[in-house]
């Protein structure tokens, strides 16, 4: 570890020295371009800011949370996640950090990324009693079960994400089962995210578990029903986000920890990049605002940055030196 | 990124001349929001289609589910005996299914065992009378060859995407994904088959005065059978490999639990799920094998 700042400090020491020479070592990165749009963004607008800013040669390489931390943990590939949600993996990543193979850079999400069950806007509306988890069981006919529509259904998060274990055990925590309920297997995030276009598409309602800022937050307006009880962290690590946990009892989401993580070996031949990534975040509302432009616009990823660094530049400029933001503004 | 060569060129050599982004943009939209359209126009209607399919699936897989174990190996180990009528497949599916049980998969196997069966079903149903049509007739040939080429190549993530926005999740849609993906081989080798029938086998029997339909039914799918049982040897172990992905719109069964191995990097789960798949679909192979080679001897045996 010492080894490591010493050799930050030295090469950051270097770049005042030798101006822009810094730009030089910065070397081949590659980047995880996680398969959601926040993070593929985000993934981008790092891509343009060291490749233009910093003379990285950037390449991205697609991802998903579990597979890609993995690889990162194991093999130092790729160098770069920008957007990682470490409860996922918090326990792995914890002993990676400890043991120096992985550095968490800084938060990348100002507020957190936010958790929950969610029902449609437009069904809120018209049931304003409906605000509270509890409130929404007792209305199963509101919420048809796709294979069965005379039950109510709670679409689960997708297959082998964490958030699948929990909303399992808080289905079960309140009693949902018995209020003529079942949980939805969604299979996949396309899945869900299908699930929740066709009951906007039908208008028809939809409860389930959903995450902020996202896309789909975006674009299909929904509000975040209460649990009617504030997080306790004790009771979700001994029960909640634990499997096949016998007796769950209701709790509130926590505010996951969204990082940028990347490896040591990034940290050393990137470190003029470093401060960089130490300090760049936003905040969910200009996520929001950019996934919307995006989904108004069908743009992908690659364009969404460029939106965003042509609109914001009030926000990004102030991620980096003057010379390296002159340098970006001129690419662009 | 920049090369040498292109800043001598003039940039139209460089740069492919692409289409306006704004006019792309707005025929993506276009397109978009005339499925959406098409989605809230006909949703509630194609779903009352579908309801009949909704409910034999519920109910076979309950069946499949709900039955005991032993009574579930019987009616398997009968049913293979009945059509292989090989002592060795019998006793093979028997091991096989007992493996699955004794690894703690029974139940999704089930599952996957039922949704599979439905799927051979669907795609067989639909697959022989095209193939036969497509036979008959070259123009129809021309038109449809290049609609499975799609089927076949398109990748599967998506043909999900207007599946799940039409069907939701679950069953259904699942049904569907995998039908598009698993019947074009049994309506290309039912096809093939019959054209490939000799054509002196054909006018004799004209030549004897058989109508067309006794002309198809004993002379030309008899003939044909060999292959139009290598096309549902196909299209099962297409459907099989099919429910994995499947599992991505919400079909339980062997494939979520594959599914969810990959997203969480269990090596071993992943490959226990993974062969029980491989298993049923070496017993429906070897069994639908073994029933064509019998059914074409029997049926030999008739003509003389």
């Amino acid at each position: 570890m010492m080894k490591f700042f010493a050799a930050a400090v030295l090469a950051a020491g270097l770049q005042s020295v030798a101006g822009t020479a810094g730009a030089a070592e910065c070397g081949d990165v590659s980047i995880a371009e996680m398969n959601w749009a926040s993070a593929g963004i985000a993934a981008h607008v790092d891509g343009i800011i060291l490749e233009k800013g910093y003379g990285c040669n950037v390449t991205l390489v697609t991802g998903d949370t579990v597979p890609t931390f993995a690889s990162m943990n194991e093999k130092g590939e790729p160098d770069m996640a920008p957007e990682l949600w470490v409860n996922s993996v918090r326990e792995a990543m914890d002993a990676a950090v400890k043991e120096g193979r992985l550095i968490r850079a800084a938060p990348i999400l100002s507020d957190g990324g936010v958790e929950g069950w969610w029902i449609p806007k437009f069904l809120a509306d018209a049931h304003p009693d409906i605000r509270t988890v509890e409130a929404a069981l007792t209305h199963p006919e509101l919420f048809p079960a796709p294979e069965d529509p005379s039950k109510g259904a709670v679409y689960n998060c997708p297959s082998g994400w964490s958030c699948q274990i929990s909303t399992a055990n808080l289905f079960k925590a309140v009693g949902a089962k018995d209020k003529g309920f079942e949980l939805i297997d969604t299979g996949s995030a396309a899945g869900l995210d299908g699930s929740i276009a066709n009951a906007f598409e039908k208008k028809t309602g939809w409860l389930g578990y959903y995450w902020a800022p996202t896309a789909i937050l975006g674009k299909y307006e929904m509000v975040k029903l209460s649990f009617g009880v504030e997080h306790d962290k004790a009771e979700w690590d001994r029960c909640t986000g634990v499997a096949d946990c016998p007796d769950p009892k209701v709790n509130s989401y926590p505010v996951a920890g969204v990082f940028t993580v990347v490896t040591k070996a990034f940290a050393e031949k990137a470190s003029v990049a470093m401060d960089y990534v130490k300090t760049r975040k936003w905040d969910n509302q200009t996520v929001g605002s950019v996934l919307a432009w995006m989904d108004e616009n069908q743009a992908d990823n690659e364009e969404a940055a460029e939106h965003f660094l042509k609109e914001y530049p009030d926000l990004w400029t102030t991620w980096v030196p003057a010379d390296v933001a002159a340098k970006i503004k001129e690419s662009l | 990124m920049a090369s040498g060569i292109c800043a001598a060129l003039p940039e139209i050599a460089c740069r492919f001349p692409a289409l306006d982004d704004s006019l792309l943009r707005e025929a993506r939209k276009s397109v978009d929001a005339a499925f959406k359209t098409f989605v809230r126009t006909y949703g509630d209607a194609i779903d009352r289609a579908t309801d009949p399919l909704q409910w034999l699936l519920n109910n076979l897989e309950k069946l499949f589910v709900d039955a005991p174990w032993p009574l579930v190996l019987l009616v398997v180990a009968g049913v293979v005996h009945a059509v292989g009528r090989d002592l060795r497949i019998t006793v093979g599916a028997i091991a096989a299914l007992v493996t699955i049980g004794l690894l703690g998969l029974w139940e999704d196997t089930m599952v996957t065992l039922a949704m599979v069966t439905v799927c051979t079903a669907v795609s067989v149903a639909v697959g022989i009378p095209l193939g036969i049509a497509l036979s008959r007739s070259d123009r129809l040939q021309a038109a449809v060859i290049p609609g499975l080429d799609v089927m076949q190549t398109l990748p599967s993530f998506v043909y999900l995407i207007p599946v799940v926005m039409i069907f939701g999740i679950g069953k259904v849609p699942g049904l569907i994904a995998v039908v598009v993906y698993a019947v074009p081989p049994m309506i290309r080798l039912t096809n093939l088959g019959i054209r490939l029938v000799d054509r002196e086998v054909v006018e004799a029997a004209d030549a004897f005065g058989s109508s067309a339909r006794h002309r198809l039914f004993d002379v030309e799918l008899p003939l044909a059978l060999p292959t139009i049982m290598a096309g549902v040897n196909q299209t099962i172990m297409m459907a099989l490999a099919m429910v994995v992905v499947a599992s991505m719109i919400g079909v339980g069964g062997l494939g979520r639990n594959v599914l969810q191995a990959i997203t969480n990097q269990f090596f071993t789960v992943g490959f226990l799920n993974g062969f029980a798949l491989v298993a049923i679909a070496v017993v429906f192979d070897r069994a639908s094998q073994s029933y064509g080679k019998r059914l074409q001897r029997h049926l030999e045996v008739v003509h003389g």
